[in-house]
């Protein structure tokens, strides 16, 4: 405990305020049936594996699916991240992407 | 990764996004920043230490089924409104010891002692530039606040830096803030930390220590500067260990001591200051912003002949930094700092210009394309390959002009990657190495300005 003579200073918050552009999630898909679901990867952690995986277990529920493969996209994570970013609307719009599972990491 | 997902989500795609277990934490911290809510699958501890059996296992039993509901089910909530003070408000009237346990209990500490931000202080800082307070330098992540000259002063105050400092901390941010240094990747497991290099007429004014032992703690200068660094990172942006979430270092490494150049060395033997290199004028303050991954051991070279020297250098920087060079393949940025020792530099610059030491190296330094895949394959990168890295143009052509593994290739992508810089001990034969993390914090200067009415020049 501090002494009750001991000096007491009047301190500020230390952070800054937050500048954040709020959006709500985009709506959900209940049937993928017909839907097409593109794929990004940023190159790392097994996605090679994890994707063709992920592929077959949504088509076992919803055979009608479609996917894009992470490959028609580039990394977008690294030495082409601005070129494939930049990129990204276009390229969604032109496969007709319904929905989109992006990976790998955090 | 979230950032692309977010980026879709605002374009009306629903998305989900796969994250390992251990990044949960900070991918919800990093969602909250991006101010989209958005769904996510976890795949269960780490997919580079499973067996192809328990990877199927968990991507079928876990993952999967998550990533599945991410795109068919409930859109995730988005994060509760937290009610936070506005910035500059006083929090609280306390003693030194209830302030500093309050900040620690907060996360708005580093662990160690802070200096308390009153009015006064910050507005002291704030008297060493002719900025607006609230000028916005950019909005930062990972929690999505306004680095401000407001936040540079406060942090620079609980940092313990001198208020005349201000105009390097701006400058500092400044460089971070720029998109090529890509602050967003300053919680990477890596868990590099970035330095601040300073150069020009500033250095003897603020009494920045470039000789023996400048990157030990103890001149304030050297000291306070770089861990506002670190300070800003933690709270500013949110990148913060736990029980914090924002920062994913895996081990990481904490700040460093500032640098700074003997730039009358550099002007002695006839080389260009480190500031000249990056493109300002010897009569200029400048602030370089340069990410450090790893530290090479002291290099000692002896002898009164530049080769002896830069091969030494080149020798020892093989091995302390050949391993890590595969993420220099993956991106095509890999910057090396090499620290000449003044007695060293004299020898080597009585013979050699700082570009026939860059073409030494780079000539001199090799890995076999084998051992590069190796490493990358280790890391990160199962699907590593020179020949796809040659034809996506991120490597020049030479790397994959044969497929023989045991092939050398060059280590520094290019001789002009290689930063040199004068300083430390001029008793002593010793140099030594600070190497950058690929396209995170690569070299990023900034011109240090100063009030119009400075008193130390």
């Amino acid at each position: 405990m501090s002494h009750p003579n001991e000096p007491h200073y009047e301190v500020m918050w230390p952070l800054s305020n937050k500048a954040i552009d709020k959006r709500d999630a985009s709506a959900r898909l209940p049937d993928l049936n017909g839907k097409v679901i593109c794929e990004l990867w940023d190159v790392i952690f097994r996605g090679e594996t994890i994707y063709p995986m992920v592929r077959e277990y949504i088509k076992s529920k919803f055979p009608g699916v479609k996917f894009v493969p992470y490959t028609e996209f580039g990394n977008f994570h690294g030495a082409r991240e601005k070129e494939v970013t930049a990129s990204l609307a276009d390229k969604l719009k032109a496969h007709g992407a319904d929905a989109v599972i992006v990976g790998i990491g955090a | 990764m979230l950032r692309a997902a977010a980026l879709v989500e605002k374009l009306g795609i629903p998305t989900v996004s796969i994250i390992g277990s251990a990044f949960t934490k900070q991918a919800q911290v990093v969602s909250k920043g991006l101010g989209v809510p958005l769904a996510m699958g976890i795949y269960p501890g780490t997919p580079m230490v499973d067996s192809e059996e328990v990877l199927a296992q968990k991507v079928n039993e876990h993952l999967a089924p998550e990533l599945l509901y991410g795109l068919t089910g409930k859109a995730p909530d988005a994060a509760p409104t937290e009610i936070e003070p506005l910035a500059g408000e006083i929090i609280m009237r306390a003693s030194l010891e209830e302030i500093q346990e309050h900040f620690y209990q907060q996360m708005w500490s580093d662990g160690l002692p802070i200096v308390p931000p009153t009015k006064e202080r910050v507005q002291a800082f704030l008297n060493y530039t002719d900025r607006a307070p609230n000028e916005v330098l950019a909005v930062v992540p990972q929690e999505g606040r306004q680095a401000t000259i407001h936040a540079v002063a406060v942090t620079g105050v609980l940092s313990g830096c001198r208020p005349e400092y201000m105009p390097i901390l701006i400058a500092a941010i400044e460089a971070m803030v720029d998109p090529h240094f890509r602050i967003q990747d300053c919680g990477s497991t890596p868990g590099w930390e970035p330095v601040v290099i300073v150069s020009g007429p500033i250095i003897k004014q603020l009494d920045f220590n470039h000789g023996q032992g400048m990157m030990r703690f103890g001149r304030q200068a050297n000291t306070s500067v770089g861990r506002f660094i670190r300070m800003f990172l933690r709270n500013i942006c949110g990148y913060r260990i736990p029980p914090g979430a924002g920062d994913k270092g895996s081990i990481g490494q904490s700040f460093l001591a500032a640098m700074a150049e003997d730039e009358e060395c550099a002007k002695e033997l006839g080389w260009t200051t480190f500031g000249q290199d990056k493109g300002f004028e010897l009569s200029e303050n400048v602030v370089t912003m340069h990410s450090v991954v790893s530290i090479s051991s002291p290099m000692y070279s002896a002898g009164d002949q530049a080769q002896t020297h830069v091969q030494q250098w080149a020798d020892i920087m093989g091995q302390s930094f050949t391993y890590w060079s595969h993420t220099g393949f993956k991106t095509g940025v890999w910057n090396p700092l090499i620290v000449a020792g003044p007695s060293v530099a004299k020898v080597v610059a009585s013979q050699w210009s700082k570009d026939q030491v860059r073409q030494y190296l780079y000539d001199h330094i090799k890995v076999t394309a084998r051992q590069i895949t190796h490493y990358a394959r280790m890391t990160s990168t199962p699907t590593f390959s020179l020949e796809r890295l040659v034809a996506d143009g991120i490597l020049a052509p030479e790397y994959a002009l044969s497929d023989d593994p045991d092939r050398l290739l060059n280590v520094i992508l290019r001789p002009d990657m290689v930063e040199i810089l004068i300083a430390g001990d001029p008793g002593r034969n010793q140099s030594r190495a600070y190497m950058g993390n690929h396209i995170q914090g690569p070299p990023t200067s900034r011109k240090v300005v100063l009030p119009q009415h400075w008193p130390f020049g």
